[in-house]
């Protein structure tokens, strides 16, 4: 006879209670595990292969970026809301390189250059390119790139 | 009668402090949420549940997604009708959150937060720890024993007797200890899968650590070329390669070793501080921060937080005709973790 104020009245089963102990913390395990016997270059989320930090790359890489260029012919570094409208700079890298491969430079360069009018940044021309650079001589020694090829220039200044 | 429910209280400060962590993330984010409006839909490459869309959703529709998360997750990190918000909470952060990796880019930084939410919203977390009762009792109705905010301990000093035997495990049966082993192995797993891919895609070369330096180099000089700041130690480690073959061995030990830390509370607590590590290196050599990570979130389900704050008294001073509940806690509620 339970006492006055209990519950004996289980809302699970006792079994169901058992099975599910082991059987949802094995159901996550599978699903979470599960992109890492598929495709190594596939991604997804939230269920990822975390293929981040994974790839082997060359030493020499190719950057996609957008730069503006001074009134003197100076190269200034733009930042990543710059240059894609997003603070983050893998956004910003991805979305360069795919407009370089999707042939749209010429208008990552003119919405760069609208965000540089708009920003107020004193350049006159933005340049989308890709630069071939040794990345270890960069890192360690401050290495100029190899070599830069220029996929598109549009001009910064307000048309008068 | 003496119940032990350690891992219902800690599952309650778990979903304070993972739904905490998502409401609070997404009000910051919100501006550079909200920017993506902006981009072309060109740009737009939708993956996990946003894939069958041809096109950027409507912008009315981001905006309420980003308002839903905010509210829901404040009501649900308060424990607030918590069997509607912390499902709603799971479900509009990873839709908010999709949708932010579906611009081309998988940031891998909130993956863990949406599947610790999604385990969360179908687990008894709104047991304990929560600042807003659940329901009033009303005359001649027994109070809810889910309502309970207390091991039983302060009705004891406060002079009034327990109402016995009616806990939150009691009632139903569910102690809650599956939801805490599912987050942890969502943890586990998911540092699993990060070696895994280093060894595929890496290979034997991850192994002498030139893969390492490579990446390290990579990142950086992707970071500068696009505006943003290089680590300062990126130099001197990419310069030192020596450093790369110890610290692959121990990013290894850490992903490929993450299953010892369901083992027990010492492999539990070794593991953490040496994943928290693997951030902070990552930090310090990358410029890339795992937020949730580094602060020690991730970690939580495999921490014993239901002892840490033992003293601590759970709030639940809102509710005037608040009562306590004989939810009596062992006081040596064992040494297994989960």
């Amino acid at each position: 006879m339970p006492a006055p104020g209990t519950s004996t009245r289980p809302t699970y089963d006792a079994a169901v209670i058992g099975v599910r102990r082991w059987a949802v913390p094995v159901a996550v395990a599978a699903m979470v595990l599960a992109p890492a016997f598929g495709d190594p270059a596939a991604d997804s989320y939230p269920l990822s292969s975390y293929p981040m930090f994974s790839a082997d790359r060359p030493t020499r890489a190719d950057l996609a970026t957008v730069v503006g260029v001074t009134a003197v012919g100076e190269t200034v570094r733009l930042s990543p809301e710059l240059i894609a409208g997003a603070d983050e700079p893998i956004l910003a890298a991805a979305t360069v390189s795919r407009s370089i491969r999707g042939g749209q430079s010429d208008r990552l360069c003119s919405e760069a250059a609208d965000r540089m009018r708009a920003a107020g940044f004193e350049a006159v021309e933005a340049v989308v390119r890709t630069e071939h650079i040794d990345v270890v001589a960069y890192v360690a020694d401050a290495a100029d790139p190899l070599a830069v090829t220029v996929h598109a220039r549009c001009p910064v200044t307000a048309a008068p | 009668m003496s119940v032990e429910e350690p891992f219902l209280r800690r599952l309650g400060l778990i979903r304070v402090l993972v739904a905490g962590y998502a409401t609070a993330w997404t009000a910051v984010r919100a501006p550079h949420l909200l920017d993506h409006l902006d981009f072309d839909a060109r740009r737009f490459d939708p993956v996990g549940v946003l894939a069958p869309l041809a096109g950027p959703p409507a912008g009315i529709a981001v905006i309420a997604a980003v308002a839903a998360t905010i509210a829901f997750g404040t009501a649900a990190t308060l424990g607030w009708r918590y069997r509607l918000t912390g499902p709603a909470l799971a479900m509009f952060f990873l839709a908010v959150t999709t949708y932010r990796n579906s611009w081309g880019q998988i940031f891998h930084t909130e993956n863990l937060v949406a599947l610790h939410l999604a385990v969360l919203a179908v687990a008894p977390a709104d047991r304990h720890w929560t600042l807003l009762p659940r329901r009033r009792p009303g005359p001649g109705r027994r109070p809810s024993a889910r309502r309970d905010n207390d091991d039983g301990r302060s009705a004891a000093r406060a002079g009034r007797v327990p109402v016995p035997a009616v806990t939150s495990a009691g009632r139903d049966g569910d102690d809650g200890r599956w939801a805490v082993r599912a987050l942890a192995v969502a943890t586990v797993a998911g540092y699993v899968v990060a070696g895994v891919a280093k060894l595929r895609n890496g290979g034997t070369a991850w192994l002498d650590g030139e893969v390492l330096v490579n990446q390290v180099a990579f990142d950086n000089a992707r970071k500068d070329v696009l505006g943003d700041v290089m680590s300062p130690l990126a130099g001197f480690f990419v310069e030192n390669r020596w450093l790369a073959r110890p610290a692959v061995w121990a990013s290894m030990a850490v992903e490929l070793g993450a299953p010892l830390a369901l083992l027990g509370r010492r492999a539990a607590a070794a593991w953490s501080l040496a994943a928290w590590g693997f951030h902070l290196a990552i930090l310090v050599l990358m410029a890339i921060v795992f937020p949730y990570h580094l602060l020690g979130l991730a970690l939580v389900p495999m921490l014993p937080l239901e002892e840490w704050t033992r003293s601590a008294r759970p709030p639940g001073f809102l509710s005037k005709n608040h009562r306590y509940t004989a939810t009596i806690c062992s006081e040596n509620p064992g040494r297994r973790v989960f």
